[in-house]
């Protein structure tokens, strides 16, 4: 009897939205745009995150990252809070602990990264994204870089001696054949001994665009940021997959015993190291999450100030209903479908609408929106949430009037 | 006589507080029967229709003691109440109070979704009953499309289509030619020879001749409370109606047109 009455509920309310038509479209639209921004930001984060778990997993799976700071719990807090800017504090791990974790059991080679900030300059200045890596001849074969021209860095060579991405060659020498040519960073002259294979991946686990990067050696970044260096991430590889959960544990307890029992770094594996992408990145996010939650609440007021419309020009249709019979409950419920009505159809457009954008903004980056049915049942879930939470007290007051009352007023 | 169906003690109903304090109902005891036909009379402003309200269990703010088939109606939960007025009371309001964005055969049956009937029942038993009420062609008709006794019909008619064993009438004739009006009184009678309670709130001393009680009011108290008997409205009725011998005819017509519209109604 009760699901009849549901039933009756849902009619009623597709009858009555219908009579309304302009109205309930425009009360859907203002749910539309939230879910609708929810979505892209959802769909195109899952995208980016996807294609450097790709990356990862094109590495074979034996790849654990170290990375500075205590663990985020979720991926929705690397949405919400902007990332702590690596520029501005300073990282948690040093030189020593990359040398620790290479001595741990089973690991095959360790790759400390610093990024270094400075003028990179040879025939032309190169562009301010310019990254400095400072690392160890390890990184290659752990990140599995491709070099096009020469070679990586070598410690049996001469110190003063880099190797740039395809697009810094271009940028600075006009050329990718810059093999042998100089190039100043912060002054000092090193010599181009290899250039990297183009990758066309700005988002990448590393947080670098090595297309657009020098690479130095360890013992030369030093020197160039005042003898000291900061440790931004460490690669670690494992000789198999079977021994890298072991590895991480070990790595864990080493690097605490370093740091006096405190966790302030992360070891990442797997789909995890995917996580946090880039800075700018994260901060679209947040700003784009925030302007979605704004127009939601205002989608949300939207409906309650409808509904409240609706209860006040139905006031009579109320009294009505309830010499007729109808409990406060089935006033309640009538209202509440009815906002849940708008709400639920305001979220299914937006959800559409959303996957539109996110292909349209996908045409101007690197990757593609991701299909998954948790975003359709974030974007369901909040709409329910929105059309109950706002639906809720204009149903209430429908369910308060008093008969006779109602029955006096006029249509 | 039969059991009591409504039993009211000394019932008060107060509008307003302080210098504007006024009881609508000032102190009424009233003991209604099981199948009786009431009519009730008055000047404009006795609180006939405050003790209808009251009688319906709309109006729920009340001093003294209101007994519905042994119950203490004040001890009832609303969750009861609305199911009681569901169940067994029929509402017949003197503005037709049509829900005007529903058409007829929805206003119908109306009272029948919060009795949990499926859909296609709803509106086949509103559709036999818009059938008796010579309505049945209009049934897709919008309200504001209907003439004020078509219009009263059909509020009649969703009144009646739950069965209710109470039948409250406002006026339920106040909007209707005489013609109308009898085809109304004649089903009115008919439910009330069924053995329904029907009380009716009337300023029409010719429908009292349904009735089998007519009680008057005057401000706010029961004035007069007299039984008719059988015979008497048999013989006579005391107030003569406009042209006996025509109104008398139009009755059979009417009552044969509904038993035809009856028998089609059931076929179809």
């Amino acid at each position: 009897m009760r699901l009849l009455l549901l039933t009756n509920h849902i009619q009623n309310a597709r009858q009555s939205l219908k009579s309304n038509r302009m109205r309930s479209v425009l009360t859907m639209v203002g749910i539309a745009i939230g879910v609708a921004s929810i979505t892209t930001i959802l769909t195109l984060g899952g995208g980016a995150s996807s294609i450097v778990s790709k990356q990862v997993d094109a590495l074979g799976g034996n790849i654990a990252v170290v990375r500075p700071g205590a663990a985020s719990d979720s991926s929705l807090q690397d949405l919400t809070k902007l990332s702590a800017s690596q520029h501005f504090a300073a990282s948690t791990l040093t030189e020593t602990d990359a040398k620790t974790v290479a001595n741990v059991a089973n690991v095959t080679a360790v790759a400390p990264m610093m990024i270094l900030t400075g003028a990179v300059k040879a025939d032309s200045t190169a562009p301010n994204t310019t990254s400095i890596i400072a690392t160890t001849p390890a990184l290659e074969d752990i990140i599995n870089l491709q070099i096009q021209d020469g070679q990586f860095l070598d410690p049996a060579l001469s110190e003063n001696t880099v190797v740039i991405g395809p697009q810094l060659s271009v940028d600075i020498f006009g050329t990718e054949s810059s093999i042998g040519k100089m190039l100043t960073i912060k002054g000092k002259e090193f010599t181009v001994i290899g250039v990297l294979k183009r990758q066309n991946d700005p988002i990448n686990y590393n947080n670098v665009d090595f297309d657009n990067s020098v690479i130095i050696n360890e013992n030369s970044g030093r020197t160039l940021n005042q003898g000291a260096l900061q440790v931004q991430q460490i690669n670690v590889k494992s000789d198999s997959v079977a021994h890298l959960n072991q590895v991480i544990i070990d790595i864990n307890k080493t690097l605490l015993k370093n740091h006096q029992g405190e966790a302030d770094f992360t070891v990442l594996s797997g789909d995890k190291i995917s996580q946090p992408t880039s800075n700018l990145f994260t901060a679209i996010a947040a700003t784009t999450t925030s302007i979605a939650a704004i127009s939601l609440l205002v989608g949300g007021i939207g409906i309650m100030n409808i509904m409240l419309v609706s209860v006040a020009e139905r006031t009579r249709e109320i009294g009505i209903r309830k010499a007729l019979g109808a409990s406060n409950g089935d006033i309640v419920a009538q209202f509440l479908i009815e906002s849940l009505a708008l709400s639920v159809g305001g979220g299914i457009g937006g959800y559409i609408i959303g996957y539109v954008l996110a292909f349209g903004i996908s045409s101007f980056l690197p990757f593609f929106p991701i299909f998954t049915w948790e975003i359709a049942a974030v974007a369901v879930i909040v709409s329910v949430f929105i059309g109950t939470l706002f639906g809720m007290y204009p149903a209430l007051r429908a369910a308060k009037k008093d008969p006779i009352n109602a029955l006096r007023q006029y249509d | 006589m039969t059991e009591p169906v409504i039993v009211l003690k000394d019932l008060r109903k107060r509008f307003g507080i302080g210098d504007a304090e006024h009881y609508a109902i000032d102190g009424i005891d009233l003991t209604i029967h099981k199948g009786e036909f009431i009519a009730i009379m008055g000047p404009s402003g006795c609180g006939k229709t405050t003790l209808l309200n009251v009688l319906g269990l709309l109006d729920t703010k009340i001093e003294g003691d209101y007994e519905l088939e042994g119950h203490p109606v004040g001890s009832l939960s609303a969750r009861r109440q609305a199911s009681i007025r569901s169940n067994q009371i029929g509402f017949i309001f003197q503005s037709f109070n049509l829900v005007s964005r529903l058409n007829v055969v929805e206003n119908v049956a109306l009272p029948l979704v919060y009795k949990g009937v499926s859909n296609l029942n709803r509106l086949k038993q509103a559709s036999a009953i818009l059938n008796t009420f010579h309505l049945g062609e209009r049934e897709y008709y919008m309200p504001h499309q209907l003439s004020g006794g078509q219009t009263q019909r059909v509020a009649i008619a969703r009144a009646l289509v739950n069965n209710p064993s109470i039948i409250l009438a406002d006026e339920p004739t106040g909007n209707l030619d005489s013609h109308a009006s009898h085809i109304i009184m004649e089903e009115l009678s008919d439910l009330h020879q069924r053995g329904n309670t029907i009380i009716m709130v009337t300023h029409n001393p010719r429908l009292t001749t349904y009735a089998s009680r007519v009680i008057t009011m005057l401000d706010g108290k029961i004035d007069t409370d007299t039984a008719i008997q059988e015979e008497a409205k048999e013989s006579a009725p005391k107030i003569p109606l406009g042209q006996p011998a025509k109104v008398s005819k139009q009755d059979r017509q009417s009552k044969k047109r509904r038993k035809n519209k009856r028998g089609k109604g059931t076929r179809g």
